[in-house]
């Protein structure tokens, strides 16, 4: 069939249609990142992009090069699978320069793991923080790089 | 200051019984109250359109007056369908990345193929064909901003012939048997999306996308039942009883189905029995108490399904009075179930843990992107749109033909 005897409203949507994905495909051809595909079904650049953003944690080999006696100490006791920063709290501007200090200890997060709680295990010790010493510091007790040295 | 502070807990645990992962213990589910409007608001489309094609493929001729309405309110919700997903995510600067990058293989982007297809292939595509003589004669006859807004949905084709007013309607007629699997397959994926998720007990199950059809095809004709009636009461008008006893004879197969395979769904559960049974007991009996037993299955389902069922029996024996407002109460406790049964799906699926031995729970916010403020915005939205819509296309003083073109507006008072 010729385009001219095809019935007008077909050949208005037709075009329509055609103008409509033809601009949907511009706009994806130029709208696509460029690195998109690169590597899967991201944009590749994210990559590099992701990757030089500013450290903010320096990982416990970093601080063991001046704390080492309290890495050691901390290796010998329960809390051995923690890691420095995750109660100092971020410490690459402490290792790029010493005289940046740490941030001051927060003790919220000791009721983070030693709130009372049924679902954790019975072995691991738990306190009710509103009966247990209200309003003292939880090192004025406990020392927490060798917790089982002090009650 | 806060360096301090000692043991005092500082942060406000959510709230949950019993035991719960710690990526569960969250404040509010990952999928809040929007996520339930996005099934609720994908049905009433997809049950809108089935309304309409009861008029255009299995030619119930009693249902015409509600055709064309049906066919808007469908057009408007679909319009404001993706819109709870897109106020979800969030990050709408990157929304339109969803479009330029088509995922072919996620479940979850299926959505966009699926919307896509319904609303450009057969829903604008079938009320053009329906509209398009009477958008013709109408760019004619009106000036101003409305004449330049029928001008341009002619999209600029005049021919008002009998030959092609018959290509119409034999088009429209096509567009109409394509467009009822097509609005299985939008609402059924909405169902496979939650029933495929085998980890989940409340949610994964075969029957997921025909409970999900179902019920869609209930609150669809409902909304029409409360859209037609409203419609008629604002003009002045009066209603067509045949057209209402038809809406709700259809209301009434629709539902008993329904409830059949929902019953059958929770038969199946409790018979069973399997792993994570006792905890359905207590969603129940205790955090879906309201939403589940009063909201969906007495006020949604049982109460109309009483009402509507004597009124097919007892039809001459209720006043036409009784009768509208009777059939009013039943589609309005029906939209409001429905709602409650997607409440039930989507927050109900997630206020459970893994572990299925431990509940959380989930207090709507007012205020936010996602509080209840924000889904009664996305839940209005579409009837705004549809008043626009049936002022432009439903109009009293247009002359109309076609299908539906004894609607409300034509019926004498």
């Amino acid at each position: 069939m010729k385009l001219t005897k095809m019935p007008p409203q077909v050949v208005r949507l037709v075009l329509l249609t055609v103008g409509i994905v033809g601009s949907y495909m511009v706009a994806k051809f130029l709208l696509t990142p460029a690195s998109f595909g690169q590597y899967g079904f991201y944009r590749g650049a994210a990559l590099m992009e992701i990757a030089s953003h500013p450290i903010s944690l320096a990982g416990q080999k970093a601080c063991a090069e001046c704390h080492s006696d309290e890495v050691e100490l901390l290796a010998r006791f329960e809390h051995k699978t923690l890691s420095c920063e995750g109660c100092h709290g971020f410490g690459q501007a402490h290792v790029d320069n010493p005289d940046v200090k740490m941030e001051v200890l927060n003790y919220s997060h000791c009721v983070k793991c030693h709130e009372a709680n049924p679902s954790r295990p019975k072995w691991h010790k738990q306190i009710n923080p509103k009966e247990h010493y209200p309003g003292d510091k939880c090192t004025e007790c406990h020392v927490p790089h060798a917790p089982s040295e002090v009650p | 200051m806060s360096g301090e502070i000692t043991n005092v807990v500082v942060e406000v645990m959510p709230h949950f019984e019993g035991f719960v992962y710690p990526n569960e213990a969250t404040h509010h589910p990952l999928w809040s109250v929007l996520i339930v409007l996005y099934p609720y608001i994908t049905g009433l489309v997809a049950g809108a359109f089935i309304m309409a094609s009861l008029v255009r493929v299995f030619n119930v001729k009693a249902l015409e007056p509600v055709y064309r309405l049906s066919m808007l309110t469908a057009f408007a919700f679909l319009l404001c369908a993706p819109l709870p997903l897109l106020f979800h995510l969030g990050q709408p600067f990157r929304s339109y990345q969803v479009m330029i990058t088509p995922h072919l293989t996620s479940p979850m982007a299926i959505f966009g193929f699926v919307y896509a297809w319904y609303l450009m292939a057969v829903l604008l595509l079938e009320l053009w064909f329906d509209y398009r003589r009477d958008l013709v004669e109408w760019s004619k006859t009106t000036s101003g901003f409305k004449g330049v807004l029928y001008r341009l949905f002619t999209v600029g084709v005049t021919d008002t012939s009998e030959q092609s007013v018959k290509l119409d309607h034999k088009i429209g007629h096509i567009l109409s048997i394509v467009g009822i699997p097509s609005a299985f397959l939008l609402h059924g994926y909405v169902g496979f999306i939650f029933g495929s998720v085998k980890a989940n007990p409340w949610w994964g199950n075969v029957l997921m996308p025909i409970i999900f059809i179902m019920s869609a095809m209930v609150s669809g004709i409902a909304l029409c039942v409360l859209n037609y009636m409203i419609l008629t009461w604002i003009r002045r008008r009066t209603v067509d009883m045949r057209c209402l006893d038809v809406m709700g004879m259809f209301l009434f197969y629709a539902l008993v189905v329904d409830a059949a395979i929902e019953g059958l769904d929770w038969i199946h559960r409790v018979y069973s029995a399997e792993e994570g049974f006792q905890l359905m007991q207590y969603m129940a009996r205790e955090k879906l108490f309201y939403t589940l037993n009063v909201g969906q299955a007495l006020l949604g389902t049982l109460v109309p399904l009483l009402v509507l069922g004597g009124l097919q029996l007892f039809r001459h024996r209720v006043s036409d009075l009784a009768r509208r407002r009777m059939y009013f109460a039943s589609a309005l406790l029906i939209v409001i179930g429905v709602l409650a049964m997607r409440w039930n799906v989507v927050i109900g699926g997630q206020l459970f843990s893994k572990s299925l031995r431990g509940v959380m729970s989930y207090k709507m916010e007012f205020a936010g992107m996602e509080g209840w403020f924000m889904a009664a915005v996305v839940l209005a939205l579409p009837f705004v749109i549809l008043t626009i819509l049936v002022k432009l296309f439903l109009s009293e003083k247009l002359p109309t033909t076609g299908v539906g073109s004894d609607q409300p507006a034509a019926t004498p008072a």
